[in-house]
This record gives structure tokens, C-alpha cells and sequence, in this order.
């Protein structure tokens, strides 16, 4: 956990400096939004990676009946729908930028929101059973068949229609721009960096609320 | 255990000959709801088929979650205990499975023969229409059940099923309203190949998880 605590210091401080300072790529349109790269695209790895951790934690949860595996599995969730909050508003602001509109009908777009509400599904659900176990059964069999249906629709569906997205529907994404690798020494760091962040912010809310459970 | 499955599908066929309101209430509900659409449409009727498609779906949709809402809880507390003693969860899902199928592809063609009737249709390949309403069903059934039995165990459970089905849904819906577009237009295997099969291996992983986890949900 240290490991990862320091890791994520340095490489988010590496990303925001070189982020901003490093040269990227003059293209026409996306200029200097080239950028949200390394901010938005994180957002997204890390959501979908701490979301795939719930719902393993929430496997190991209903086969061993440890409820300790399902406080994590919630935990994970809840960072990780932060995480993708905060990809839309990147998102968004990108798309402001570039294609003059927040928010339009693209494939990518309308899945990413629908994996959203499938999570806020999922915690109307916890909230709404009093039975602790009963609320951790009932929330982990949902969380493992919700996940099922999130990469559909995140990963597969936008692949098959036409979308503006980058790096979808014969859109090219980053690294056809990346020749020289600019980009790539910002970006990987940048992603291991928030990830190591979610996992500690994760760590902490689970530590708070043992505490508060003994 | 096939033996056992049919024994539970008579089961259920008897208490819906014995309840038959909650038969016909879900039958009454697309009646109704296609009704209203007809009457709103008026006097030009639907004209573009992407309407026509998504009303479709749409009532589909919102009358099978309440067709298969009701399907976990026509099971009393104690039978359930009986069921334990008797039956493994496999056989119990499955046969939902497919009463549940049966049941939502009733819904399906009353609701697709009611639109042809009032609001006409605009398919030019029915042979691929009618096999994608049997596939539809099949997938909504499979997504549906699961769900269904979650929300069998919480209290406030009518809106919470709408609440966790929708999202879950809607991948599979976008892939049948896509489909049904292209069977009101031109119609070729090749348009269709990559979202059948991806729709194929939805229902065998929903099947699969249907399966694995309810042994999981069921175990009191």
C-alpha cells in the first residue's frame, strides 16, 4: 500500500507538470484539447479497472460469505462511479471544444451514461434494504451481473456503429497521432498514477468505515 | 431434472388458469398502452418506421417487466420452503427461464399483432421479423429473470425492478431497435451478421450468469 501511496504522489505530480508543459502534437481542430488525454482517458481506465475489482470482490463475497470482501466491493464502486463522473465533465468539456456541443448522440457517449446508471442502480439497491446480509448478497449478485453488461456496452456496441468518439467506428485514436511518442511518456504514468489514487481513496473510505462499523 | 422442470412449467400453467386476472391484467396493459398510442397518433397514424420501431420495443418493454415482476411473486414464503427441500436452484431458474420466455413472447406477438392491426406495419422481410421477436424475447427473458428474483427478496420491489432493469436492458434493446430498422428497409445478412451473433453471445453469458448466481441468491 506504501508503494502505491508514493507512486501515485509522484506520478500525479509528473502528470500535471509535464501535462500541461510537454509538447504535444500540433493538429487542426483539437490543438491544445490534445491534452484532456491525459486527464479524461485515465478517468475511464480507472473507473472500469476499480469497477472489475467490485465486482471480483463481490464473487469472492457471495462464494465465502466474508463480509469483508463486500465492503470493499462497495467501496470500489463507489470510487469508481466518481472516477467516471468526473470522466464525462472532462468529457464534456473536451467535446465543447472540439465538436461545439457538450453533450450529442454517440454511441460511446450514451453507453458510458447508461454504465453510470446501471452503478446508481446498484446503490438505490444497498440503500434500500435494512438487512446487512441480505443488502450484501442481494447487492453483489447485482454487481456481478451489472458489470456483465457494462462492457457491452462500453467496449462492444461503439465498435459496431459509426461514432465520433476517437478510437471508435474507424475514428483513429491517439496513438495514430503519437509518432514520435510524445504522448505516450504523459499518458501511461498518468494512468497508473490515478489508478494507484482510486485504489488508495478506496483504501480509506474502507478503513473509515470499519471504524465506524466496530 | 427435465422431468422436474415440466412438473414446475405445469405448476405455473395451473396457477395462471387459476389466477387468470394477472394473465389478462398484463394483457389488458398492452391493449391500453397501444391504445393510447393509436389515439395520439391520429389522424395520420405513424408514419416513419423509426416511430413505429421504438414505440414497439418501448411497450414491449414496459409490459413484460411487469409480466415477469409478477412471476417470483406468485410464489408464496412457504412454498419457497418446499421448493428448497425438493428442488435444486438450477431447475427452479431454468423453468422460470422458460415460462418466463413463453410468457413475454405472448406479449411480443399481441403487441406486434395489435400494432399491425391499428397502426399497420412497415416490415418488408417478416420471415427475419418474426425470428428477431423470438430472439427479442428470449433476451429479454433471460435479462429480466434475474432481476425479477433480486427484486422478489427487497420490499419496495415494483419500482426497484424498473429501476435496476432499465439500465441492464438497454444494451439488448439498442440491438433490437437496430435490427427491426433494418427489417423495415432493406434487408440483407450482411447488414445484420455482427449484431446477431453479438446478440447470441449476450443471451448465452446471461444465461450463464442467470445460472450461476441464483444458486447464490437463492440459498437462505
Amino acid at each position: 500500500m506504501k508503494l502505491i501511496k508514493i507512486l501515485s504522489v509522484i506520478l500525479l505530480i509528473y502528470t500535471a507538470t509535464a501535462g500541461f508543459l510537454f509538447d504535444v502534437p500540433r493538429l487542426p481542430i483539437l490543438n491544445e484539447t490534445i491534452r484532456v488525454l491525459y486527464f479524461h482517458v485515465p478517468m475511464w481506465f480507472t473507473m472500469i479497472f476499480l469497477l472489475l475489482l467490485s465486482s471480483i470482490n463481490a464473487y469472492r463475497f457471495i462464494s465465502t460469505k466474508n463480509s469483508k470482501y463486500d465492503l470493499k466491493s462497495y467501496n470500489y464502486a463507489h470510487v469508481g462511479v466518481c472516477f467516471g463522473v468526473l470522466g464525462i465533465i472532462t468529457g464534456m468539456i473536451w467535446a465543447n471544444y472540439t465538436w461545439g456541443t457538450f453533450w450529442t448522440n454517440d454511441p460511446k457517449l450514451n453507453g458510458s451514461a447508461i454504465g453510470l446508471l446501471i452503478y446508481f442502480g446498484y446503490f438505490i439497491l444497498r440503500n434500500s434494504v435494512d438487512d446487512e446480509s441480505k443488502k450484501a448478497k442481494i447487492s453483489s449478485v447485482y454487481n456481478v451481473f451489472a458489470f456483465s453488461m457494462l462492457i457491452p456496452l462500453i467496449f462492444i456496441l461503439p465498435r459496431l456503429t459509426d461514432s465520433l468518439h476517437p478510437g471508435n467506428g474507424g475514428n483513429p485514436g491517439f496513438n495514430v497521432y503519437d509518432l514520435n511518442s510524445q504522448l505516450r511518456i504523459v499518458f501511461y504514468p498518468a494512468v497508473i498514477g490515478f489508478i494507484c489514487l482510486g485504489l488508495w481513496i478506496t483504501d480509506i473510505k474502507s478503513k473509515i468505515q470499519q471504524i465506524n462499523n466496530d | 431434472m427435465i422431468n422436474k422442470i415440466l412438473s414446475i412449467l405445469y405448476k405455473d400453467y395451473k396457477i395462471e388458469i387459476k389466477q387468470s386476472h394477472l394473465f389478462f391484467s398484463v394483457g389488458l396493459y398492452v391493449v391500453s398502452s397501444i391504445y393510447i398510442i393509436y389515439i395520439s397518433y391520429q389522424p395520420t397514424g405513424i408514419l416513419s418506421s423509426e416511430h413505429w420501431v421504438s414505440i414497439f420495443w418501448v411497450i414491449i418493454l414496459f409490459s413484460s417487466i411487469s409480466a415477469v415482476s409478477k412471476s417470483f411473486f406468485q410464489e408464496s414464503g412457504n412454498r419457497n420452503y418446499y421448493y428448497y427441500y425438493v428442488l435444486s436452484p438450477d431447475e427452479l431458474i431454468i423453468s422460470k427461464l422458460i415460462y418466463n420466455f413463453l410468457f413475454i413472447v405472448f406479449v411480443t406477438f399481441l403487441t406486434f399483432i395489435l400494432f399491425t392491426f391499428l397502426l399497420g406495419n412497415f416490415i418488408t422481410s417478416y420471415s427475419f421479423f418474426i425470428s428477431l421477436l423470438l430472439i427479442g424475447s428470449l433476451s429479454i427473458s433471460n435479462c429480466l429473470t434475474l432481476i425479477s428474483a433480486i427484486g422478489h427478496q427487497v420490499k419496495n420491489n415494483s419500482m426497484l425492478i424498473s429501476i435496476l432493469s432499465f439500465p441492464v436492458i438497454i444494451p439488448i434493446l439498442i440491438l433490437l431497435i437496430k435490427l427491426s430498422k433494418i427489417s423495415s428497409s432493406e434487408f440483407s445478412w450482411n447488414l445484420i451478421q455482427d449484431d446477431i451473433y453479438l446478440l447470441i453471445l449476450l443471451n448465452i453469458i446471461l444465461v450463464f450468469l442467470t445460472k450461476i448466481l441464483f444458486s447464490f441468491l437463492w440459498r437462505n
